[in-house]
C-alpha cells in the first residue's frame, strides 16, 4: 500500500472551498443519501397521505363534495382535498426531520459533526435543505397523483409551484418544531410519538377535509388558530385560483392572491418563532459550555 | 499485512505539522496549564491539571471510570470550554481558537461515531469534504485509509453490517481524513474482543511511526504499556502519577509477591495485616486482590518464603504463591490502592 506520507501534501492548511455554502452542500448531500438509503421511509410517508386521498375521494367523495359545492360551486372533492394532502405529507414529512436528530445523537455523529471546523450553523442549513428537497418532491408526486385521480390545478404549472412552495413554508415550522422535540427528549420513539400525536387533531380540526361552515362550532373556533387551515387554504387558493381563504379576510390584491397572502404571511411568522426556539436550542446542545 | 516503504517520522513533512509549527514556535503538540472543569450541577470532574505532550509523543491517559479522563479529552477536542486553566492545542488556544484546533485534530470518541446507513467509503469520504480535503486528493485518501484499516474490501457495504471492530476501524480511518499531526482516542479499545483489540494497536503504532502525535485515554493497563511512550495517571481528576512505563514501574520499587488464599476477604484482611506488619520487608505496599493479597518490595524475592511461614502460622491457608517483576497493574494499585480492571463488566459510560 501506499504510505499516508508518499503522495501530495494536502493538509488542514490545504482547506480547499470548505465556504458556508461548501458546509451546507456536504451535509446536504449526507441527508439526502441517507433519505434514498431508507426507501421505506421515503414511501412510508408518502403511503398514509396516499391512503388519505384515494379513501376521502372514494368514500367521502359523494357526500363531502355536496357540502364543498354549496361554497364552491364546480369544484370536485378530489380538487378540494389535494392541497390538503399536500400540506398533510409536509406534515408528515417533517416530522423524520427530528428524528434524523436524534439518529445522529444516538450514533455519534452529531459529536463527530461538531468536532469537524464546518460551519454548525451550515451544518444544520444543509440538513434542513435536504428535508424540504424531499418534501417539495413529495408534495409533487401527490399533485400528480391528484390530477390523475381528477382533481384539477386551475393555475396550471405555475399553481402547481406555488403549492409547492406553500407546502415548504408549511413544513419548516413543524421540522423546527420536531427537531425542538428531539433535543428535548433526546429518543426517537418520543419525538415520533409527541410529532404523530399531533398530526391528526391538526389536519382533522381545520379546512382540510370539509368546509368550515360544515363543522361544528368548536371546531371552527379551534380552526381558526390552527396552522393547518392556514396552509392548507392559501395551497387550495392556489389549485382553485380564487380567494378560499376561511380565517382571514383581506382584500390586498384582489382575486387569488388574497387567498393566498395571509396564510403566508402568519406562516412564516410562525416559521421564525419556532425556528428561533429550535436554533436556541440546537445551539445550546452544540456549545461547548459545560451544563 | 501493508507496510511502510519509505522514510521514517524524520523526514516526514505533513501539512498540518507544518501549520502547527507556523502556528507557535513550541514543539508541544499539547500544553496544558491548571486545567480545571467544573460542571453546572458543582461536580468537579477535572481539577488543575498541567501537562506539556510533545510533538510525536504516544501518550497515555489512564485511569478509572469517572476519574476524569474523557472531560479531559472532550476539552481538548473543543467539545467542552475548561471553567479554569490555559490549554493550547498545537500552538493554538482551545477556547478562543477552536476552529484551528478542530482543523488540526483527529478525535476518536468513546462511542463509536459513525454514519450506519452510509458505506465505509462514504463515511470516510464524508469526513474528507467535513475537513475539506481537496476533491482531487479525496478519492486516493479514500482508498488509502481504507487499506491503513484493512477495510477495503468492504468498502462498499453499508457500516450498519460490520462488526464493533469494523465499525471501531472505520470511525479511526475517518479521525485522519485530513492527516492531523495530532489525533486523539478516547478509549478506543473498549469493549473489543483482544483480536480486534490488537488490531487496533497495529494502526496507532502505525501512524505513530509516521510522526502523529497521539494521546490516548485508557482503562487497560496492557494498552497503555504497550503503546505508550509516556503516561499520566488520573485519579479524581488530578493526576496523581507519570512518567514511560518503565519509570512508573520501577518507582514501585522491589519486586511482586502474589498470594493465594482460602477463606475469602475475611483471610485477606488478616494476611494483609500480617504482611504490613512483616518487618522483614521494609516500607512494603500491600494491597488486598481478588485471589488474596499482594506485597509489593524491594526484599519481596529473599523474604517471601519468610512470609508464606507466617501466614500457616496464623493458620491462612495459601493455595499458591508467585513473584514477579511489577507491572503497570501494580504501578495503579500502588497508586490507588485498587484494582483497575476494566473486564470487570464496568464499561465507561
Amino acid at each position: 500500500m501506499s504510505a499516508p506520507e508518499t503522495d501530495d501534501r494536502s493538509g488542514p492548511s490545504a482547506r480547499s472551498g470548505n465556504t458556508f455554502v461548501g458546509d451546507a452542500w456536504v451535509n446536504f448531500k449526507r441527508w439526502n443519501l441517507k433519505a434514498v438509503r431508507n426507501p421505506f421511509v421515503l414511501v412510508v410517508s408518502l403511503v398514509q397521505p396516499i391512503i388519505f386521498l384515494v379513501l376521502f375521494t372514494e368514500v367521502f367523495g359523494n357526500v363531502a363534495g355536496g357540502a364543498v359545492n354549496q361554497g364552491l360551486p364546480g369544484i370536485n372533492y378530489e380538487t378540494y382535498l389535494v392541497p390538503a394532502i399536500a400540506i398533510q405529507v409536509a406534515l408528515a414529512a417533517a416530522i423524520t426531520s427530528g428524528v434524523g436528530l436524534v439518529n445522529d445523537i444516538e450514533n455519534g455523529m452529531f459529536e463527530k459533526v461538531l468536532v469537524t471546523p464546518m460551519s454548525r450553523t451550515a451544518v444544520f442549513v444543509g440538513k434542513t435543505a435536504a428535508e424540504v428537497f424531499r418534501i417539495a418532491v413529495q408534495i409533487a408526486i401527490i399533485l400528480g397523483l391528484g390530477v390523475l385521480l381528477g382533481a384539477d390545478i386551475v393555475t396550471g404549472v405555475a399553481g402547481a409551484v406555488g403549492i409547492i412552495a406553500v407546502g415548504i413554508l408549511f413544513s419548516l415550522w413543524f421540522v423546527a418544531f420536531s427537531n425542538a422535540v428531539a433535543i428535548i427528549t433526546r429518543d426517537q420513539e418520543s419525538t415520533i410519538i409527541s410529532a404523530n400525536l399531533l398530526q391528526f387533531p391538526l389536519l382533522f380540526l381545520s379546512s382540510a377535509f370539509l368546509p368550515l361552515e360544515a363543522l361544528p362550532g368548536w371546531i371552527q373556533t379551534f380552526a381558526r388558530v390552527n396552522p393547518v387551515t392556514y396552509g392548507v387554504d392559501a395551497a387550495r387558493s392556489l389549485m382553485v385560483d380564487r380567494d378560499v381563504m376561511t380565517v382571514i379576510d383581506v382584500a390586498w390584491f384582489g382575486g387569488t392572491l388574497d387567498g393566498v397572502a395571509p396564510g403566508v404571511a402568519v406562516l412564516v411568522g410562525l416559521d421564525l418563532a419556532l425556528g428561533a426556539v429550535a436554533v436556541a436550542l440546537l445551539s445550546r446542545a452544540s456549545s461547548s459550555d459545560v451544563k | 499485512m501493508p507496510t511502510r516503504d519509505t522514510a521514517g517520522p524524520g523526514d516526514r513533512s505533513r501539512d498540518g505539522n507544518d501549520a502547527a509549527a507556523a502556528a507557535s514556535a513550541s514543539a508541544a503538540a499539547i500544553d496544558v496549564d491548571g486545567l480545571e472543569l467544573t460542571y453546572a450541577d458543582g461536580t468537579v470532574a477535572v481539577d488543575g491539571i498541567d501537562m506539556t505532550v510533545p510533538e510525536g509523543e504516544f501518550f497515555g491517559f489512564l485511569g478509572p471510570n469517572g476519574a476524569g479522563k474523557t472531560t479531559t479529552i472532550k476539552v481538548f477536542a473543543t467539545l467542552l470550554s475548561p471553567t479554569g486553566g490555559a490549554v493550547r492545542i498545537n500552538g493554538f488556544d482551545a477556547r478562543s481558537d477552536s476552529r484551528k484546533v478542530r482543523e488540526s485534530i483527529g478525535y476518536m470518541a468513546q462511542e463509536t461515531s459513525i454514519d450506519p446507513e452510509l458505506t465505509a467509503a462514504e463515511n470516510i469520504e464524508f469526513a474528507c469534504e467535513a475537513y475539506g480535503v481537496p476533491r482531487d486528493a479525496r478519492t486516493d485518501r479514500v482508498d488509502e485509509l481504507l487499506d491503513l484499516v484493512d477495510l477495503a474490501d468492504v468498502a462498499d457495504k453499508r457500516a450498519e453490517e460490520f462488526s464493533g471492530g469494523m465499525k471501531k476501524r472505520l470511525d479511526a480511518a475517518t479521525a485522519l481524513v485530513h492527516r492531523p499531526p495530532l489525533v486523539f482516542l478516547d478509549e478506543p479499545t473498549t469493549g473489543l474482543d483482544p483480536k480486534a483489540r490488537n488490531r487496533l494497536w497495529e494502526y496507532f503504532r502505525r501512524i505513530n511511526d509516521l510522526g502523529t502525535t497521539i494521546f490516548l485515554t485508557t482503562q487497560y493497563l496492557e494498552e497503555a504499556d504497550q503503546l505508550c511512550d509516556r503516561l499520566a495517571v488520573i485519579l479524581d481528576g488530578e493526576i496523581v502519577a507519570d512518567g514511560s512505563p518503565s519509570e512508573l514501574k520501577r518507582e514501585v520499587g522491589g519486586e511482586v509477591l502474589d498470594v493465594e488464599l482460602e477463606g475469602g476477604q475475611a483471610a485477606g484482611e488478616r494476611a494483609a495485616d500480617i504482611a504490613r506488619e512483616f518487618d522483614a520487608f521494609g516500607d512494603a505496599s500491600v494491597a488486598e486482590t481478588e485471589a488474596g493479597i499482594s506485597v509489593t518490595a524491594e526484599t519481596a524475592r529473599e523474604h517471601g518464603t519468610d512470609l508464606l511461614v507466617a501466614l500457616r502460622d496464623a493458620e491462612i491457608t495459601v493455595t499458591g504463591f508467585n513473584i514477579r517483576a511489577p507491572t503497570l497493574d501494580d504501578v495503579f494499585l500502588a497508586i490507588t490502592g485498587e484494582e483497575l480492571d476494566a473486564d470487570d463488566g464496568e464499561v465507561a459510560r
